[in-house]
């Protein structure tokens, strides 16, 4: 079993409800192919640095995985078909920390 | 009288420039940044840290610029990458 980090990019007019199915369907895809998520993050609305199929600003979602390469070859051949997303990225890691969130201390100190 | 002025003149020269190569030394002796105890991660998620060996345009710094050891040099390039394809950057 292997460590895997999974990031997405969803559409800046998915609404909340829409991004909540998302994130159940691709767990799902992730759990019925041997894969555990060990944490999910979202990281809400984010400014994107360059425009991306004339989208301005993108719902990221974030997942740390513990699963087989079959799992993430699932993942991603339903992810290149969905409409909603604008891009994904996998990295494979040797170990998760699961402690340290970089984009919820952002947001709090942009709420101060 | 001139003789003396010029033995003063002579040695704050000196000086000057012991000071200035001093300076210099210290410079090249920098150590690594990211390497050592307590050094901060890389991470393609940690924006502020990759922000400080990026240009304003974008670009990655060289490592003669900012003195990262080769090793951290590689893992820092991949990490910006991956920052950049997500737009993070």
């Amino acid at each position: 079993m292997n460590f895997y980090e999974h990031t997405l990019i969803a559409r800046q007019d998915t609404s909340p409800s829409q991004i909540k199915q998302l994130q159940e369907k691709y767990s799902k895809i992730i759990e019925s192919n041997k894969g555990n998520i060990l944490k999910f993050e979202s990281w809400g609305l984010m400014h994107l640095s360059y425009l991306i199929k004339k989208n301005k600003k993108g719902n990221y979602i974030h997942f740390k995985i513990e699963g087989n390469g079959k799992t993430i070859e699932e993942l991603e051949k339903s992810e290149k078909i969905d409409k909603n997303l604008l891009r994904y990225l996998t990295v494979k890691v040797k170990k998760l920390d699961l402690e340290t969130d970089y984009f919820k201390k952002n947001e709090d100190k942009d709420k101060k | 009288m001139k003789k003396r002025n010029l033995k003063k003149k002579n040695t704050q020269n000196n000086f000057s420039k012991l000071s200035v190569f001093q300076n210099q030394k210290f410079k090249f002796k920098k150590k690594c940044p990211l390497s050592g105890k307590g050094a901060p991660v890389i991470d393609y998620k940690n924006i502020k840290l990759l922000k400080k060996y990026i240009s304003e345009n974008g670009k990655i710094l060289p490592s003669r610029i900012t003195s990262v050891s080769q090793k951290k040099q590689r893992d820092l390039s991949l990490s910006i990458k991956r920052a950049r394809n997500l737009a993070l950057i």
